[in-house]
């Protein structure tokens, strides 16, 4: 008796596995956003293929207002409710080092902060303007993290905490930073405007909100042969929101 | 005196200096006529440390099709700015003090003759680097602040719309066929939705992912309607917006079992035609089988053991 009502409580449970299957926990709700049709009338032709439909069409924008004053102007999101305005603030903008020793390597932070209301896209990038250099000419440069396996770039962080790795770096923790920034140990040298080089991506994200905050770390190790002097640099952040 | 001297040399620590820049509006939209000129009021607030900004404006290019943005180093476009404060201009340094803004009447005019097209800029709020710290390592930040503009000239009004759906997937899973892949029901499932557009003006895209299941039901997800530029294409998201790994347009989550057909329909205005596309997943059980097997393997063979045991005694 005993075994027959293990069997049928097996191929019960298996049943229901098998079954028990409605769609559930999809959140469809959302009151961030609002859709606002835009006012294009248009007439063209339809291409299609097996799974995709390309369209070609000449649309005539709010051709009223169009016509009668030359021009329609939108501003802000037409997704969001209101025009929020864009913040971005540098907890420090004049970063200081301290004095340099050789095989001592100095960090020091600043935190960026994003604030674009409860939603929207944002970019901030950053460069160096120089190398950090000294008035006259003697360059820290830019590091390589240690090098060999962890030979780090401009798009990509690896570990740097060997005291004989002499440069210039930055760190990235917190909010919307890049993946590869995986913990304090990895660093990147900050691209160089004076060798044409993009700016770097520190903070990115395609759905924002509030208060996104980031902490930079800048480093720097010198090597024992590196000149005395007063060394400095200017790093541009850039913050924009997207399109 | 000298005391007093030697002290204050001592103690010049350097307190942190903040910056703190807002900007309204975030971005603009404008559809003009050559030989046409606008005024646009822009707002840059302060709430760090008083600073000094200047005002310019650059062109900017797609980054990816993510909606991040490229500035260019250099001016270039047939579209002319201005500034119609009175004791201000482009390029011309301005104080503001903690908690002020700065009005900037920004006056975007097209020459006659400018060519059809679309161009975009940013205008950007810099702020000057603070003066070095002399005798230490240290590093100055300055900081822009931007607001994108997207100009659409044209002498008629007509601007073309001409999209197609890049690519329409879901990541991840098994695949089965080219447009079917497997998943476990308990997997999160993320889609992607990528239109181009071959247009030489900017599109919207608005319209919905459709979920449709094997037993009827079907559940609609809205489209967030975002511009795609001239010749670029972009990662449309649905809402609930999604976070995963990597960037995606949906993240179905959930128990799905059988098959599933996803589509989206997409409209760029009022009358524009409809692109569409569509794709097909399988879900099954998988991990919960494994264990209804191993479960089942375990039940036999403690039953067996207590029967062994029952038929001895």
């Amino acid at each position: 008796m005993n075994l027959r009502f293990a069997r049928f409580l097996v191929v019960a449970l298996l049943f229901l596995g098998m079954t028990g299957g409605a769609v559930s926990a999809v959140d469809m709700e959302s009151s961030r956003f609002r859709i606002d049709s835009a006012n294009v009338n248009s007439a063209a032709g339809n291409k299609s293929s097996t799974n995709y439909k390309l369209s070609d069409t000449i649309g005539q924008l709010a051709a009223g207002e169009f016509s009668s004053t030359g021009y329609v102007v939108k501003a802000g999101f037409q997704y969001l409710h209101s025009i929020i305005p864009f913040r971005f603030s540098i907890s420090d903008i004049n970063v200081a080092l301290g004095t340099l020793t050789p095989n001592v390597p100095v960090t020091a932070s600043t935190v960026l902060t994003v604030y674009f209301g409860a939603a929207g896209q944002y970019l901030v990038t950053a460069i160096e303007e120089s190398p950090f250099k000294t008035q006259s000419g003697n360059a820290i440069p830019d590091t390589s993290c240690n090098g060999g396996g962890d030979t780090c770039s401009e798009s990509l962080a690896k570990v740097w905490d060997s005291v004989s790795a002499y440069g210039f770096g930055y760190g990235m923790s917190g909010d919307d930073i890049p993946a590869d920034f995986i913990d304090a140990t990895y660093f990147r040298p900050f691209p160089d405007r004076t060798a044409a080089e993009s700016p770097a991506t520190v903070m990115t994200s395609i759905n924002v909100g509030k208060n996104r905050i980031s902490t930079l770390t800048f480093k720097v190790n010198i090597s024992p042969i590196q000149p005395a002097g007063s060394y400095q640099t200017i790093i541009n952040f850039v913050a924009t929101p997207s399109f | 005196m000298t005391v007093g001297v030697v002290f204050l040399l001592l103690t010049s620590s350097v307190n942190a200096q903040q910056v703190s820049l807002s900007i309204s509006p975030p971005i603009l939209e404008l559809v003009i006529k050559p030989g046409k000129s606008i005024m646009v009021a822009y707002r840059v607030g302060n709430l760090g440390d008083p600073t000094i900004l200047t005002t310019k404006i650059l062109p900017f290019e797609p980054k990816d099709n993510l909606g991040n943005i490229r500035i260019k180093k250099e001016f270039d476009g047939p579209v002319r700015f201005g500034l119609d404060n009175a004791d201000l201009q482009l390029e011309q340094p301005f104080f503001l003090k903690t908690g002020d803004s700065q009005q900037l009447l920004l006056r975007i005019r097209l020459p006659e003759g400018a060519p059809e097209g679309d161009y975009y800029y940013t205008l950007l709020a810099e702020t000057v680097p603070p003066k070095s710290s002399e005798g230490i390592g240290s590093a100055q930040a300055r900081v822009d602040i931007g607001s994108n503009i997207l100009i659409t000239v044209t002498e008629s009004g007509s601007v073309e719309v001409k999209p197609k759906i890049a690519l329409f997937s879901t990541l991840g899973g098994l695949i089965l066929d080219r447009d079917l892949k497997i998943y476990d029901s308990f997997d999160k499932i993320p889609l992607t939705l990528i239109v181009e557009n071959k247009g030489k003006n900017m599109i919207k895209p608005e319209g919905e992912i459709t979920l449709k299941g094997n037993f009827g039901e079907e559940i609609k997800y809205d489209i967030i309607p975002k511009n795609i530029l001239s010749m670029s294409q972009r990662l449309v998201e649905a809402t609930p917006s999604a976070q995963f790994e990597k960037p995606v347009s949906l993240t179905l989550s959930g128990f799905f079992v059988g098959l599933y057909r996803l589509s989206t329909k997409l409209t760029f205005g009022e009358n524009s035609p409809t692109v569409f596309a569509s794709t097909s997943f399988l879900a099954l059980p998988f991990k919960l089988i494994v264990g209804l097997i191993v479960v089942i393997i375990i039940t036999t063979f403690v039953i067996r053991k207590f029967s062994t045991q029952e038929d001895e005694d």
